[in-house]
């Protein structure tokens, strides 16, 4: 990656594209690469971006966008434009991956493509190419001509075979392009990136911890991926941090020190009570079904059986008795395991900054998606991601806490509404997935027009469902979730999430059935989202939609 | 007059290095037909069981290859049992289409041919005319010889009529043959005009352009391609070759398809058909003037500047043979544009292109002052000045010529304009070339240069800056020069502008 000429970074909006543009920022400063960072939420704005920068740039670094759309369809760059696309989406689009002149994949080695073969989608052009090979000299053309047995086979078979190859490709691209799902996590791409040209620093790990712990929370990737990639995150860790292991109380206030744990998955609570993060944390509030009285009865059983006085654990985290915290972790989880919670313990890191503050990974991604999506207006439209981006820096304490404070309002507006959806049962079988659509002037309806807070919304939904249902067919389907998105343009957001399974291997078919829903109805919508499986529609086109992608998937 | 006598001549000279430049090319087609072979060996391997079964349905199934012996051949061919007859035909088929050394003078001596031919005529057996079809092509593909031993059996009149056969394999492989017999020259072309060839062979396009097709299904497109390219190859032969020319009225018949099949997509078809344009454009005015009033000119221009180089060699080629006809014909192309496509040719990678695009562009610079002016207006001094200082040899020397011809034609402010563009340098340099008709050019361009000079009165400027250049020294190291002419021509100018001091 050796830039001479000024760069332009165009960044999607999620944790994981923050941390990637983090690690690239470092890179870019080492070696002097001038620059230009424009986010990206959606297509359109690619688009625009590019439109707008294409004559003062050559060089283009696309993070999580562009590798599953037909770049050099949709942008019609010049012949001499180059883009560097390192985007975890999934599957890439092929043309991208064939294409060596003008698209560069940053993609890690070992991640399994499963991409066809080229011969399989690109018959076509190569065929004419060999065709044409022996003539390609430009001289005057033979006077005579033996014929051989290829000249023959060639005009007697290439009807049927081309027929039979066409079906063929439509086959393998489809099976290709039928599910949407996710690779390695772009940060760890880009610390990749950094370890290879030994330029690597302790705050790029830290981002690329911080980038898989996104795709974790977002519930994107497998538990099997995940562990993977954290053992790999791990040995850096401990490359990177040996050294201050004898010496841990000589931490100057600006060092920093991560650390592997096996922590609690209890969402942001050592920056909050203990009480509030298990009632707001996805996995114990829906395993203790906390939306019932039987569950509040469950969770006071819980804390008994702990032995932790209710007074402790209702106020904040760091006033604890130290006693108390001592065997914390091992305490809950042995009371969890009693209560069927039987993975409340996580493989994760931590980090700290000098002797007071100490951060989990999950912290931070939690903070960093409010900072991102803040509804509250201030300033123009890249602000919150701006600060967002800020907030990773290890100087921003305050905007980190900012943010933490933000996480928290998320979280119980989160699990706010999956209560109050659980409870008047507006969770719905339509058949082949449930639906549910939140209405206007719900609490907090706003916050969920934004696609990664209505993404966590949908996944701690489908998890309570799945828990408070007896239905057992129910379980194994699918969710949509739809919100409204802008009521003066008369636009609903919707999203679609695969099933809640322990084995679930995270791939999405709803892209595909939507935008086919899309085009047998006519429906006005607009697949605007990096990830397929949001799309945005008329409000009046939804119940024709929703017909259809019933029908679709029936 | 005097001057419109030389610029005659240099337009001869253009068509000179032009049939030189055909020599070559042949000797390039032999080097790439070699390579060519070479590929197919590799490739051979494709399943024969494929096309056996759908090819030759009285053949064994389980794909053996029936092992004839010459004599059980000729028994076999001239006999009466149908089965036989194929069986051997095949046989024949398949020794002939062999990579290596295909056996065509043991299968001449044989004297099968009329009876091949014979079965040519059998419409009730479509895979024994097939296989003749293809024997008799593969034979009709190898020496004047073996082509006159096709054409002796009685084969043309057999094969034209087999292109309305109604299974389009057979047609095909007869375009095939006849384009093969078509190629050994002019006699057998004009044979095959004779019999009536033409008429057949268009019809066949008609059927197979794509906007003609009622359903697609009926033709299905790259079934189509292959055809249509084998037809297009077929009447490029039928419009080659000199000594007499193919006759006007055939020529005639045949432009009209020739102009649509160079609007078609596929690169192979545009380029066999430009190249059949730039067969009939080399030749006298008149016959280029027949090209020129179809109103072909733009598209050529077109495709000229097309990536492909299959399509923009023979492109240029037709526009380099229009330029050396006429001044009317020659302001035909470049009212076409030609001004504007040359200089990326003259930049091209290829020395090839390079070359024909320097050889096109003097030929237009030994046109009359006004199309000289064109010439500077569209910008072609610098690229020309460029290929002078850098260029590939033969492209230097095209564009020696070209110079030449510029000084000679051009008005006394054109000369100005030249030598302000900075030709003298490079000019100055290729004296140093070993190729002494070259040297002579240059040294009378120098002598033109200096005629203008003298009418400006600045002869002594001139004088200077060819000395600055180390012009003078090269001039002076002439005089010892082998070749009398040369000798003579630097003598001249020392002694006429340098013998002063």
């Amino acid at each position: 990656l050796l830039f001479l000429q000024r760069v332009l970074l165009l960044v999607a909006s999620d944790v994981d594209a923050l941390c990637a543009c983090k690690i690239l920022q470092a890179l870019f400063q080492c070696d002097h690469v001038q620059y230009t960072l424009v986010p990206v939420s959606g297509w359109q704005e690619l688009e625009t971006a590019f439109l707008e920068h294409k004559d003062q740039f050559k060089y283009f670094v696309l993070i999580n966008c562009g590798a599953n759309v037909d770049l050099l369809e949709i942008l019609q760059p010049e012949e001499d434009t180059l883009f560097f696309v390192c985007d975890s989406h999934r599957p890439i689009n092929v043309v991208n991956v064939y294409n060596d002149t003008q698209i560069k994949l940053l993609v890690k080695q070992d991640d399994d493509l499963d991409v066809p073969a080229y011969d399989d989608i690109f018959r076509d052009e190569e065929d004419e190419e060999e065709d044409s090979e022996n003539e390609s000299d430009g001289s005057e053309p033979s006077e005579k001509r033996r014929c051989f047995e290829e000249d023959v086979i060639e005009r007697t078979m290439k009807r049927r075979q081309r027929r039979e190859w066409e079906a063929r490709r439509r086959e393998i691209l489809f099976d290709y392009e039928q599910y949407e799902y996710h690779g390695t996590s772009s940060a760890m791409v880009m610390f990749d990136l950094a370890w290879i040209m030994s330029k690597d620093l302790n705050d790029m790990l830290w981002w690329a911890i911080v980038g898989l712990t996104d795709q974790w929370v977002q519930d994107k990737i497998t538990q099997m991926k995940y562990v993977t990639d954290i053992g790999i995150l791990q040995r850096h860790v401990s490359r990177h941090n040996h050294r201050n292991e004898d010496e841990e109380n000589s931490l100057s206030i600006d060092c920093m020190r991560i650390a592997f744990e096996y922590d609690l998955r209890l969402a942001l609570y050592q920056h909050w009570s203990l009480y509030e993060s298990l009632c707001n944390t996805s996995y114990t509030s829906a395993s203790l079904k906390l939306w019932s009285v039987q569950g509040q009865k469950r969770l006071q059983e819980f804390l008994a059986d702990m032995g932790l006085p209710l007074k402790q654990v209702k106020q904040k985290f760091n006033s604890m008795d130290m006693s108390l915290k001592e065997n914390l972790r091992e305490m809950i989880e042995e009371s969890a395991n009693k209560f069927g919670m039987k993975d409340l313990r996580v493989q994760t890191f931590s980090i700290h900054f000098g002797f007071k503050n100490k951060f989990s990974a999950s912290d931070i991604v939690y903070a960093t998606v409010s900072l991102m999506e803040n509804i509250e207006k201030e300033g123009p439209e890249t602000t919150n991601f701006i600060k967002a981006l800020d907030s990773l820096s290890r100087g921003n304490l305050d905007k980190l806490h900012q943010g933490l404070d933000l996480a928290k309002k998320q979280l119980r507006a989160i699990q706010q509404t999956v209560a109050s959806c659980i409870c008047t049962n507006l969770v719905i079988s339509q058949g082949p997935f449930l639906y549910c659509c939140l209405m206007e002037g719900t609490p907090d309806v706003k916050l969920f027009s934004k696609p990664v807070s209505l993404c966590l919304l949908s996944k701690y939904l489908l998890k309570s469902f799945v828990c408070s249902t007896k239905n057992k067919r129910c379980k194994l389907l699918p969710l949509i979730m739809a919100g409204p998105m802008d009521v003066e343009r008369g636009t609903v957001i919707m999203v679609g999430i695969p099933p809640e399974t322990e084995s679930s291997d995270k791939k999405n078919f709803f892209g595909r059935a939507f935008e086919k829903a899309a085009d047998s109805t006519n429906s006005r919508t607009l697949h605007n989202h990096f990830d397929m499986s949001i799309i945005e529609l008329k409000t009046e086109d939804r119940s024709k939609f929703l017909d259809a992608l019933i029908s679709l998937l029936s | 007059n005097d001057h419109s006598e030389r610029m005659k001549k240099f337009k001869n000279k253009g068509k000179d290095a032009a049939a030189l430049r055909r020599q070559r090319a042949e000797v390039n087609i032999e080097l790439r037909k070699a390579k060519k072979d070479e590929q197919i060996l590799k490739r051979r391997s494709i399943s024969f069981s494929l096309m056996d079964e759908s090819l030759s349905p009285g053949e064994d199934k389980r794909n053996e290859i029936i092992q004839l012996s010459l004599e059980e051949i000729v028994q076999a061919v001239n006999g009466s049992n149908t089965e036989l007859q194929l069986q051997a035909t095949q046989a024949t088929r398949r020794m002939l289409s062999r990579q290596k050394d295909p056996p065509i003078n043991q299968i001449i001596e044989l004297g099968i041919i009329p009876r091949l031919v014979e079965f040519l005529t059998r419409a009730d057996n479509a895979p024994l005319q097939f296989e003749a079809a293809w024997a008799l092509t593969n034979i009709a593909s190898g020496t004047s010889d073996h082509t006159k031993a096709v054409v002796e059996g009685g084969a043309i009149p057999a094969f034209i009529s087999l292109l309305s056969s109604p299974h389009m394999h057979i047609s095909e492989q007869s375009v095939w043959a006849l384009g093969n017999i078509a190629g050994d020259g002019p006699l057998y072309r004009d044979a095959l005009i004779n019999c009536n060839v033409i008429p057949p062979l268009l019809a066949l396009v008609v059927l197979l352009l794509p906007h003609l097709l009622l359903h697609e299904d009926l033709t299905p497109p790259l079934f189509q391609v292959g055809f249509l390219r084998n037809i297009t190859w077929t009447l490029s032969n039928l419009c080659r070759n000199k000594n007499p020319y193919p006759p006007l009225d055939a020529v005639k018949k045949m432009l009209p398809v020739l102009i649509c099949l160079m609007e078609h997509e596929d690169k192979d078809i545009i380029s066999d058909s430009c190249w059949a344009i730039s067969y009939l454009t080399d030749g006298s005015n008149d016959r280029i003037q027949i090209v020129v009033d179809t109103g072909i000119l733009p598209r050529l221009v077109e495709l000229m500047a097309s990536p492909e180089l299959i399509v923009m060699t023979p492109a240029l080629r037709a526009i380099g043979n229009v330029v050396t006809g006429t001044d009317e014909q020659t302001q035909a192309a470049i009212d076409a544009g030609v001004l504007a496509v040359l200089p990326c040719l003259l930049r091209h990678v290829k020395p090839t292109i390079q070359k024909e695009a320097a050889w096109t562009l003097s030929n237009i610079a030994a046109g009359p002052c006004r199309q000289i002016q064109q010439l500077i207006t569209c910008g072609l001094l610098p690229p020309l000045v460029e290929l002078l200082d850098k260029g590939d040899f033969k492209a230097q020397k095209e564009a020696v010529w070209a110079v030449a011809n510029f000084t000679t034609g051009g008005t006394v402010e054109q000369v100005v304009e030249l030598v302000q563009s900075g030709v003298l340098k490079p000019l100055l340099n290729l004296l140093l070339a070993k190729d002494s008709k070259t040297i002579l050019v240059i040294l009378d361009t120098i002598s033109n240069l200096f005629l203008a000079a003298e009418k400006l009165g600045e002869t002594e400027r001139l004088c200077l800056l060819v000395e600055e250049l180390d012009g003078l020294e090269k001039i002076e190291a002439l005089q010892t020069h082998d070749n009398n002419m040369v000798y003579r021509a630097a003598l001249t100018i020392i002694e006429k502008y340098f013998s002063g001091e």
